[in-house]
């Protein structure tokens, strides 16, 4: 029944080989050794610290929804770094190999540049696959995780140890993405894939199935996810969070999370059939014997196109939180906005049409999901007016998370024009495939990113009690934006001049001067990234200097999240607020409640750690590769296992614990002596006044209850 | 050495600067999207304008309106009153809404609608109403291999060309198209814009042309190592030089079974810019191929032409330099 492969394969190890890992390879030999020693290095600089025990308890088995959000965002960072170095490589392909016939250099064995086809395929391809969905989503799903839990007033996500999970399946595919890096190659038909060249006559190597199971991890992962927070905001809400005081960013988070919980089961549905045809030997997506190839492409973007509203509605919501904070005013128009979210995501369920238009549907078709596209235009468009007037009549301090939300404004502004034009088929017939649709994308793309540095940068102070420093991060911001414009619009011009997308070798001559501007901007980008660096440097090194010793770290903040001890408790609040109005911490400065203390504590009840999220994340891990390269025992041996942890997890439960009332008491008055002394060396382990209950919900339930049963507004596990 | 390749480029730094407001008169300009030479492209190129017009209109507006209250409502300037209350305003929120209902509204009849039928793959009205006044149009069967095109004339004794595409001026031209292995993009920028070429599987397309001239023809979808060298030049020429051409085509003592285009149709990247003739082919080659791939036809891709094609390209570079 399995599909012969060509090629050796034994039992033992299936396809592979010693030949399989590129040791003669001139980029990826030095690479390998340069990790290799460098993971050396950490791992002796870990043990000589003693820090494995810290590293166990705190980190690899924690369920904290701020550490786990930690965990994705700099998971994310480092995703982003290797695409771009990916993109770097592949301006620098396009750069050296643009030329007609036989010019331009020769390295490395290519014809043309120094990349030969499969390799430049195999870089675009994993390019697209991490920057969109092991970067820009765990960059997002970190901030979510942080700040939707504070944001609505609850100790944790629904399910803490769901929540672990999501994060290391997720770390998983990261493993098996990287790890194909150096063991076999990567796919080389892009990020989405194409219908039949995936199929094993067109794709006898294992790129496709790394690509297949890297994507099966993460769409796992970010499902787990999607449930959790949905939950989450559903029933953990504070007493008085009612839907219409829920902060923007969180309404956001919902829409974002109902599009991901609906569309990443089509992808993985999709990709599952991939798998059937070419372990299997099914026929779904072959072009012969009855099999549909358009098939997959409508499955794909049935996913592929809810995906990228998954990934900007969170960054619609950033902007939402950053912009009103440094324009002292309330967002512009609550009600419209969120209608317009969910706008968004309804909207997104109908239009993934529009990514193939050239497969010649006909008029009818066509124009239907052209104007179904167009509609998303509406509330994207309410969504940019209403911030814009959100800045009238407000007073505006240009700090560098309000610089990296105004860019993004403009980015959205590129990117929604150009994403109008190609919604039309006539148009898109003559820039679908060209490298305008890449140029699109990217300004959409880097609208997110921009927003994720300015939410970076807003939120830091409130989980690490000091801000990061300002100078370095506008400058950072500069140099990004020359490096936006620089690699970006010359894409444009390209797009207009019909350069298609993914050429090894670009062929028109004419196209030269652009492409040495990109890379002069690519360049720029690594400016960037060492001002990025710098910044991080700057910033621990001045901690002290930097450290803010208020619960309100920009004096201007609005939302629930800036009500909590700055940094934030394990526990988040010390005592579960009363939420009295739609940007509560703007009400409660106006009305001089920002220093109530709580009248009296409760004993609160919070999950214990676990390392199986952490087993089960490695276990599928090994799933992965070992389907990879058809080592039947071992994806038996792990996904079993697998299902037995998850089983014996599930069986034994989570009672969690319970911190007494006196002790909560003494924890908070440590934490707000922490947080207005200038130590920040220690670990922040708890305390923090909330700000307490100031209305009706302190008289609720006075009798605290006894120190061993469950308060009664905690959440049973 | 980029600095080298710079200097070589020097003459084209500015060029396309200065092109850009000539485009649609220059001749041989590098913009290809301004620059229509087929009717079907020049539609879409005047539903672009239009599009971009009115989204211009709104976006533009927009942008200035941030940037002027950025420089108006900066604190410690002064400029503006503040108002730290103001966040919700009926007339404001219904002309949210509404203006970009209006503005697409009007592009949903006015570009999309309307363009959609124009320059519809299977009926571009834009070439169609072309087809009484200008006479015989001509069709012409398209299959792509990995990665090579082939071209063939039915109504001319099944003469066929590979790489290189030559149609007469003045004449809608309509296109079956298929392909032997993997899809890809048929897309020639000046003239046509892009439609999917698919194994097993029909599309059509139509151009018409009234410029004389040779433009790029691109293999627009990925499909596998050879696709940036899936080039076709696309020859508009008068109508007596095409009737001169297919003659001399005719006369071409080659010809082309479908076990010869089963070897012709094997992997196979172009780089040496090849364009083998063939006087005839057999006749309904095209729906036998695209049968014969329905039945499960494949044409396999080697191990060594996908992952580690080191080898094969040096032997392709040697062919080339000899
Ligand atoms: C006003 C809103 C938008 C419109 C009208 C729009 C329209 C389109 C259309 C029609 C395409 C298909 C182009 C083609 O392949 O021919 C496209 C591609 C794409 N768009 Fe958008 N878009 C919008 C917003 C966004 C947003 C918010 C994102 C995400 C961040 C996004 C990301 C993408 C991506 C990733 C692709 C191409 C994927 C690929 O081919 O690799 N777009 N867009
Ligand atoms: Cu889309």
């Amino acid at each position: 029944m399995l599909v012969n492969v060509p090629g050796p394969w034994s039992p033992l190890l299936g396809r592979l080989a010693l030949s399989e890992i590129p040791y003669t390879n001139p980029i990826l030999a030095p690479l390998f050794i340069v990790i290799v020693l460098a993971g050396i290095a950490l791992i002796a600089g870990v043990t000589y610290y003693g820090k494995w025990g810290y590293l166990w308890k705190e980190w690899f088995t924690t369920v904290d929804h701020k550490k786990l959000g930690i965990m994705y965002i700099i998971l994310g960072l480092i995703m982003l770094f290797r695409g771009f170095i990916d993109g770097l490589m592949m301006r620098t392909q396009q750069a050296l190999g643009d030329g007609p016939g036989d010019n331009g250099m020769k390295l490395m064995g290519a014809i043309h540049g120094y990349l030969a086809p499969f390799h430049f395929g195999q870089i675009y391809s994993a390019h697209g696959l991490i920057m969109i969905l092991l970067a820009a989503t765990p960059l997002l799903v970190g901030l979510m995780n942080i700040i939707v839990p504070l944001q609505i007033g609850a100790r944790d996500m629904a399910y803490p140890y769901l929540n672990a999970l999501g994060l290391w399946i997720t770390t998983a595919a990261v493993f098996l993405i990287m790890i194909s890096l150096f063991v076999g190659d990567f796919s080389h038909n892009g990020w989405f894939g194409y219908a039949p060249i995936f199929e094993m006559a067109y794709s006898p190597g294992v790129g496709v199935d790394y690509w297949i199971w890297t994507l099966e991890l993460v769409a796992l992962g970010t499902t787990l996810g999607s449930i959790n927070f949905l939950a989450t905001v559903v029933k953990m809400r504070a007493p008085g969070m009612t839907w219409g005081r829920l902060p923007v960013f969180t309404w956001t988070a919902v829409s974002a999370n109902i599009i991901a919980l609906t569309s990443f089961p089509c992808l993985q549905v999709a990709l599952a059939l991939v798998g059937a045809d070419r372990y299997l030997g099914t026929h779904f997506f072959t072009a012969g014997f009855g099999g549909n190839l358009m098939l997959y492409t409508n499955l794909f973007w049935l996913w592929g196109h809810p995906e990228v509203y998954f990934v900007i509605l969170p960054a619609f919501g950033m902007l939402s939180e950053v912009i009103p904070a440094f324009s002292e005013k309330p967002i512009f128009g609550y009600i419209t906005m969120v209608l317009a979210s969910f706008a968004i995501a309804g909207v997104s369920w109908i239009v993934w049409l529009h990514h193939f238009f050239t497969m010649g549907m006909g008029p009818y078709v066509s124009t239907e999901f052209s104007i179904a596209t167009m509609l998303v235009g509406i509330p994207t468009g309410v969504k940019v007016f209403n911030w814009a007037f959100t800045l009238y009549r407000g007073r505006l301090t240009f700090s560098a998370a309000m610089l990296w939300s105004i860019g993004a404004l403009f980015l959205l502004l590129i990117g929604g024009l150009t994403g109008m034009m190609l919604a039309i088929p006539a148009i898109n017939y003559m820039v679908h495939n060209s490298v305008f649709v890449v140029a699109h994308f990217h300004m959409m793309l880097l609208c997110i990113v921009y927003a994720v540095f300015s939410a970076i940068i807003f939120w830091f102070p409130k989980i690490y009690g000091f801000k990061l420093n300002e100078v370095w991060g506008k400058i950072m911001f500069w140099l990004f934006s020359a490096g936006t414009f620089l690699v970006f619009f010359p894409m444009f011009m390209l797009g207009f001049m019909g350069e298609t997308r993914r050429l090894d070798w670009p062929f028109n001559p004419q196209w030269g001067a652009w492409f040495d501007v990109q890379e002069i901007g690519i360049f720029v980008y690594v400016l960037s990234v060492l001002a990025f660096l710098w910044m991080l440097y700057v910033s621990i090194r001045d901690r002290h200097a930097n450290r803010v010793h208020t619960a309100d770290a920009w004096g201007t903040s609005r939302s629930l999240e800036w009500l909590t001890d700055t940094p934030v408790p394990f526990y988040n609040f010390a005592m579960v607020p009363h939420i009295n109005a739609l940007d509560e911490v703007a009400w409660r400065r106006e009305h001089g409640f920002m220093d109530k203390k709580p009248d009296h504590f409760k004993a609160i009840h919070m999950p214990n750690n676990t390392p199986i999220a952490l087993y089960i994340g490695a276990l599928t891990f090994l799933v992965g590769f070992g389907l990879t390269w058809r080592v039947w025992w071992l994806t038996l041996a792990s996904l079993i296992l697998a299902v037995i942890l998850m089983i014996y997890r599930s069986n034994k439960g989570d009672p969690g614990y319970i911190i007494p009332a006196e002790k909560m008491e003494e924890m908070d008055r440590e934490s707000k002596a922490r947080m207005l002394s200038d130590d920040s060396h220690q670990v922040p382990h708890g305390g923090g006044f909330s700000g307490g209950t100031v209305t009706a919900y302190a008289a609720l339930d006075r009798d605290a209850s006894g120190p061993l049963t469950p308060p009664s507004d905690s959440r049973h596990l | 050495m980029l600095f080298r390749k710079f200097t070589r480029r020097g003459k084209y730094a500015l060029a396309p600067a200065l092109t850009l407001p000539l485009a649609g008169c220059a001749k041989g300009s590098p913009w290809w999207i301004f620059d229509p030479k087929g009717v079907g492209a020049h539609a879409s190129f005047i539903y672009m304008m239009i599009d971009v017009g009115v989204m211009l209109a709104i976006v533009g507006v927009t942008a200035l309106l941030i940037v002027w209250f950025m420089w108006k409502y900066r604190k410690g300037s002064n400029r503006g009153a503040y108002d730290g209350k103001w966040a919700h305003s009926n007339t404001l929120e219904v002309a949210f809404w509404g203006i970009p209902i209006i503005a697409v509204g009007f592009l949903a009849w006015a570009v999309s609608v309307n363009g959609s039928f124009a320059v519809n793959p299977y009926n571009p009205t834009a070439v169609t109403k072309h087809l009484k006044p200008n006479g015989d149009p001509i069709d012409i069967d398209v299959i792509a291999t990995d990665w090579q095109w082939l071209f063939i004339y039915p109504q001319y004794h099944h003469i066929a060309i590979a790489n290189k595409l030559v149609i007469p001026a003045h004449t809608p031209v309509f296109f079956r198209l298929t392909s032997t292995a993997v899809t890809t993009d048929f897309f020639v920028p000046q003239l046509i814009g892009m439609i999917d070429v698919m194994p097993g599987m029909r599309t059509k397309d139509a151009l018409m042309s009234d410029h004389l001239g040779s433009y790029q023809g691109i293999a627009a979808d990925y499909c596998g190592a050879g696709m940036s060298w899936m080039l076709f030049k696309t020859h508009v020429v008068s109508k007596a030089d095409f009737d001169r051409w297919t003659q001399m085509m005719e006369n071409n003592p080659d010809t082309m079974s479908y076990q010869q285009f089963n070897r012709f149709a094997e992997p196979y990247i172009n780089v040496h810019e090849k364009t083998p003739a063939w006087g005839r082919v057999e006749p309904g080659l095209f729906d036998h191929v695209m049968l014969e791939v329905m039945n499960g036809k494949k044409w396999p891709l080697p191990m060594f032409m996908t992952e580690n094609m080191f080898h094969y390209l040096k032997i392709q570079a040697a062919e080339h330099r000899a």
